[in-house]
C-alpha cells in the first residue's frame, strides 16, 4: 500500500534540505521549545511567520504541506474556540451563557499561534530528511541506543501492521461485520486486537529470530558521516540566536 | 486526549519531562535486571507497532468518534516496559505524524504512562486475589482511562485556572472512551488468556477448560 510519508519530499534541494542533519535536530528542537513558550502575542505571530517562511526556503510543495498540517492545525483551533468560551473575564460578545471574553480570546489566540509554530517546525525537521538520516543523526549525538533503535523498528512495523489490520478488517466486513458501539461490537472488535496482538508478538519472535541470524548485536553499524560545514555553523547560530532572541526581545 | 505545545507553562512542562525519563530508565533497567533488554527490542517494537495501530480505530459514539487510548492494555501486556512504549509511540505521533505536541511528550507520557504501570499492578494482583481475567482487564482497561483524565485535569488545571473549560470538555469525553475500553480490554484479556497465555502476566489455572474452546475464541 502508498501511505502519505512524512519524508516523502526529502529528496528536494534546498537550504532547509542541505543542512546537517545533526544541527538541524539540535537548532529546530530549540526553536520548537523557545516557541512554545513565548509570551505575547505580536512575538507569536512573528514566530508562525518565520515558520511558515521556512516551509517556502524548503521548497515543500504546498499542496503536501496542507494535508500533512490540516488536521493537527484543526484539532489546535478546536482549544482555541474552547478557550473564547470557557475563559472568565470581560465579556465582548454574546449574553449570560454563551459568551466570548477578551481574556479568553488573546489567551487561546497565543496558544493557537505558539502550537501552530512549533507544529511547523517539528514538521520541516522530519519532511526536509529522510528517516534514516534522522536516525543515524540521533545515534551521532549519542542518544540511548536501546531507545532509538525501538523508535527505527516500531515506525517500520506500524506500515506492516496497518496493512495486517486492513486486511484483517477486510476479510470481517465481507462478513457482514459493522464498527459499532454495542456490546456485541466492542467484543468482537476486543477479539479483533486480541488477534492483532497474537500475529503481532509471533511476528516479532520470528523478526528476532532472523535478526539474529543475519548478525544482529544490539548495536548499529554506521559507515556515514556527516561533516559540518560553514554554512552549517551560520545557520547554526542564526537559528539559537532566534530561539533566544524572542524570549529576551520582550524583555528589552 | 494529547496536549498540544504551548498550552502547558515552563514549569509543568519540566516536571513531565523529568518524571518521564526518570521513569522511562527506572522500568528499563529493572527489565534488564530480569532479561537482555536487546533481545527484547524486536518483539517490543512489534507489540508498541501494533498498540499504536490499534489505537488508530475510530468509533462512532453519537456525532463524534473517540479513538481509544489502551493505555491499560499495555501495561497488562508490556508489563513495566508499557511505559517506554507509550513514550516512543507519542514520539512517533508528535513527529512523524504531526499529532500531539513535541514539548508535551514528557507530560503526556507522563500521564497515559503512570495509568498503565498502576493497570499492570492492579491486574496482577487482582487475579491472584482469584477475580476471573475478564473483569480484572475491564477494571484495569476502564480505571486506566479514569486515571488519565485526573491526571490530565490537573496538569491542565496547575498550568492555570483559566484551563477549566477545556478539562472540564475532555472529561466529558472520555466518560464514553472509560466505559468502551473497559469491554474491548475485557474482552482483548478473556481472548488471549485462551489463545496466548504467555501474553499475559499470569498463570492461568484453567488451561484445559480453555483447550476445549477453538483455537481462535469462539466469535471468530
Amino acid at each position: 500500500m502508498n501511505y502519505p510519508r512524512v519524508d516523502a519530499y526529502s529528496e528536494i534541494e534546498s537550504v532547509i534540505h542541505n543542512f546537517n542533519p545533526r544541527a538541524k535536530i539540535i537548532t529546530f528542537t530549540a526553536l520548537i521549545f523557545s516557541f512554545a513558550f513565548i509570551e505575547s502575542l505580536t512575538v507569536a505571530l512573528f514566530a508562525v511567520l518565520f515558520s511558515v517562511s521556512l516551509i517556502f526556503i524548503s521548497k515543500l510543495p504546498i499542496g503536501f504541506v496542507y494535508a500533512r498540517l490540516k488536521y493537527p492545525i484543526i484539532f489546535i483551533f478546536a482549544i482555541f474556540v474552547i478557550m473564547c468560551f470557557t475563559v472568565e473575564g470581560n465579556i465582548i460578545i454574546g449574553s449570560y451563557f454563551v459568551s466570548v471574553t477578551l481574556e479568553g480570546l488573546k489567551l487561546g489566540l497565543l496558544i493557537f499561534l505558539r502550537a501552530t509554530a512549533a507544529l511547523i517546525i517539528a514538521f520541516l525537521m522530519l519532511a526536509t530528511n529522510r528517516f534514516d538520516t534522522i536516525i543515524k543523526a540521533l545515534y551521532m549525538l549519542k542518544l540511548p541506543n536501546v531507545v532509538v533503535q525501538m523508535i527505527v523498528f516500531s515506525y517500520r512495523y506500524i506500515f506492516v501492521l496497518v496493512d495486517e489490520f486492513q486486511n484483517m478488517k477486510k476479510s470481517m466486513s465481507a462478513k457482514g461485520f459493522e464498527i459499532k458501539a454495542n456490546r456485541y461490537g466492542l467484543s468482537t472488535i476486543g477479539n479483533l486486537i486480541g488477534m492483532l496482538l497474537v500475529k503481532s508478538y509471533e511476528r516479532g519472535e520470528r523478526v528476532h529470530k532472523s535478526m539474529i541470524s543475519k548478525g544482529y548485536e544490539g548495536k548499529p553499524r554506521m559507515d556515514t558521516n556527516y561533516n559540518l560545514m560553514f554554512s552549517d555553523y551560520a545557520l547554526t547560530i542564526f537559528m539559537i540566536v532566534l530561539a533566544l532572541g524572542v524570549h529576551i526581545y520582550p524583555v528589552i | 486526549m494529547h496536549i498540544s505545545d504551548g498550552v502547558l507553562s515552563a514549569t509543568v512542562v519540566t516536571g513531565g519531562w523529568t518524571i518521564t525519563i526518570v521513569l522511562a530508565f527506572l522500568t528499563l533497567w529493572w527489565r534488564s535486571q530480569e532479561s537482555d533488554i536487546t533481545e527484547e527490542i524486536p518483539k517490543f517494537s512489534v507489540m508498541t507497532a501494533a498498540f499504536f495501530v490499534a489505537s488508530l480505530i475510530h468509533l462512532p459514539i453519537g456525532p463524534t468518534s473517540v479513538h481509544m487510548i489502551f493505555n491499560g492494555l499495555v501495561g497488562i501486556v508490556l508489563g513495566p516496559l508499557a511505559y517506554l512504549s507509550l513514550v516512543v509511540g507519542l514520539i512517533l505521533q508528535a513527529f512523524l505524524f504531526q499529532h500531539g505536541g513535541v514539548t508535551t511528550i514528557g507530560i503526556n507520557a507522563m500521564n497515559i504512562g503512570i495509568p498503565a504501570l498502576l493497570s499492570y499492578y492492579a491486574f496482577k494482583k487482582g487475579y491472584d486475589f482469584g477475580i476471573s481475567e475478564k473483569i480484572m482487564g475491564a477494571f484495569s482497561g476502564g480505571a486506566a482511562i479514569f486515571m488519565t483524565v485526573i491526571l490530565l485535569s490537573i496538569t491542565l488545571l496547575t498550568t492555570g485556572q483559566e484551563f477549566i473549560g477545556v478539562a472540564q470538555v475532555s472529561a466529558a469525553t472520555h466518560a464514553p472512551l472509560m466505559i468502551v475500553e473497559a469491554i474491548i480490554t475485557g474482552s482483548v484479556v478473556t481472548y488471549l488468556s485462551k489463545v496466548k497465555p504467555e501474553l499475559l502476566p499470569i498463570k492461568i489455572h484453567k488451561n484445559e477448560k480453555s483447550m476445549e474452546g477453538s483455537k481462535y475464541g469462539t466469535e471468530f
